[in-house]
């Protein structure tokens, strides 16, 4: 009797502690300062949406039946394998990187990107090792997208690129710049080995979709507008990114983007 | 009169340190309880989600964070659509901070900053999860009411699940005319959609 009295109580107490601390957590009062946002950003400005939506069931698609099985299994490789081809690949950016650096009047940030690349390049065997973190240069990530947006130049509209992913008119451009000075690109099809590029593309695509299966799933299971999530995901970060309040570098964008190398 | 000073700039600095430290503290165990439920094999998986769900409830400001992603819509609406829209809101909310953790559920982490912003009185905490490619650092707002600490955000690669989660609401409430009742079906059918992933 009495233990069953016993267990009635713990029952009633464990609810009325559920219901007290619930009750508590509904009473928390929230503003906008609050999540640092406006009743602007909800607004992105997107005048070919059912365009962009149909472009974005495709690459969902690519990305279920392609990208993401070959990603899985990339992951399943030893991670020094994974870890070299990824610093392999960043390495391959940092010229780029110093230029925009240079671009946007970074002078510091460029010294230490090009030593990053010097270092990496000859002590870190081609780019395999990053050798230059440990002796505390730090990757930073610039664009001409970044550029162009701090040089000024709106977002334009929002575009979701086959393949590519989601945009925005500034950033394609951005994209575009890319593609016409990457060295190492220009180098490859000097050297008749043209098949470099899109191959350099397929591989960092699947480098950096691995490393975001998990968070890329919650999203695409978890949402009722999964491309309204993905487009303000993409606007949230590429705003981080230009007004460089990342201090997270090694947190790739959660959402399904290639990048053009 | 320098002493004074001294010793209310201590007593000041100390408090702070104090704050930081109970908040972090706090999170810790949160989030431990979490990702312990999902180390325990002995729970079903309905049972893991519920008690993650239950966690979650008593620790983020579901009501506050469903006010603000629900915008205009939420103004338009009667007292019964609201009570519904905040049940179902919470589970959509606790369904996917459910499935984000899992994918850290077997990865080491740890507390790495926190930092109190002044101006929105919020304090901002980085944790970093760690795998053998790299790091993920997620960060977690939290704000203080009546003396204990709720979650009111959820920050990934810069990327805030409250401000996502706006949008998204905003995006679907168009659709059907900023109706808070006909959103709550939408917001209902998906959550039974992720619920059997996350259970399954």
């Amino acid at each position: 009797m009495s233990k069953k009295i016993i267990i009635l109580i713990f029952i009633f107490a464990n609810l009325f502690t559920y219901n007290a601390t619930a009750n508590e957590a509904d009473q928390v009062k929230t503003n906008s300062e609050d999540f640092e946002t406006t009743s602007i950003e909800d607004e992105v400005y997107d005048p070919f949406e059912p365009v962009n939506r149909a472009i974005f069931s495709f690459n969902n698609a690519a990305d279920r039946i392609i990208l993401e099985p070959i990603a899985k299994g990339y992951k399943k490789l030893p991670s020094p394998i994974q870890s070299g081809i990824n610093n392999f690949l960043s390495n391959l950016r940092a010229p780029l990187i110093v230029v925009n650096q240079l671009l946007q009047g970074q002078g510091e940030n460029a010294v230490q990107s090009s030593g990053r690349f010097i270092v990496n390049s000859t002590v870190g065997v081609f780019g395999l090792f990053d050798v230059a973190e440990r002796i505390g240069l730090e990757e930073k990530q610039e664009d001409y997208g970044q550029t162009l947006a701090t040089w000024g130049v709106g977002d334009g509209f929002y575009i979701v690129l086959p393949l590519f992913g989601p945009s925005n008119l500034r950033d394609t451009s951005g994209m575009i710049l890319t593609m016409l000075t990457d060295p190492i690109n220009a180098y490859a099809v000097n050297e008749g080995e043209a098949w470099l590029v899109p191959m350099r593309t397929a591989v960092n695509a699947v480098d950096q979709r691995s490393k975001i299966i998990d968070e890329v799933n919650a999203l695409r299971d978890n949402s009722v507008d999964y491309y309204a999530a993905v487009r303000s995901s993409y606007y949230q970060n590429r705003n981080a990114a230009i007004n460089n309040v990342d201090d997270s570098e090694l947190t790739p964008l959660p959402l399904i983007s290639i990048e053009f190398e | 009169m320098r002493i004074y000073f001294l010793i209310f700039f201590l007593i000041f600095f100390n408090f702070k340190n104090l704050y930081a430290d109970e908040t972090e503290k706090w999170l810790k165990r949160e989030i431990d309880i979490i990702l312990e439920a999902y180390k325990n094999q002995n729970l079903s998986n309905e049972n893991r989600f519920l008690l993650i769900e239950k966690t979650i409830n008593n620790n983020f400001a579901g009501t506050g964070i469903a006010k603000f992603v629900a915008g205009e819509a939420w103004r338009k609406s009667d007292k019964n659509t609201k009570k519904i829209y905040i049940d179902n809101f919470k589970r959509h909310l606790a369904l996917n901070i459910a499935s984000m953790m899992q994918g850290y559920s077997d990865q080491t982490y740890e507390l790495t900053k926190s930092k109190y912003d002044k101006k929105n009185q919020v304090t901002l905490i980085d944790m970093e999860i760690f795998s053998d490619t790299g790091s993920v650092v997620v960060t977690w707002r939290v704000k203080e009411s009546k003396e204990k600490f709720f979650v009111i955000d959820l920050i990934v690669a810069d990327i805030s699940l409250v401000v996502t989660k706006r949008s998204e609401f905003n995006s679907m409430l168009k659709k059907v005319d900023n109706n808070l009742s006909k959103f709550n079906e939408v917001l209902f059918d998906q959550n039974q959609e992720s619920y059997q992933k996350i259970t399954e």
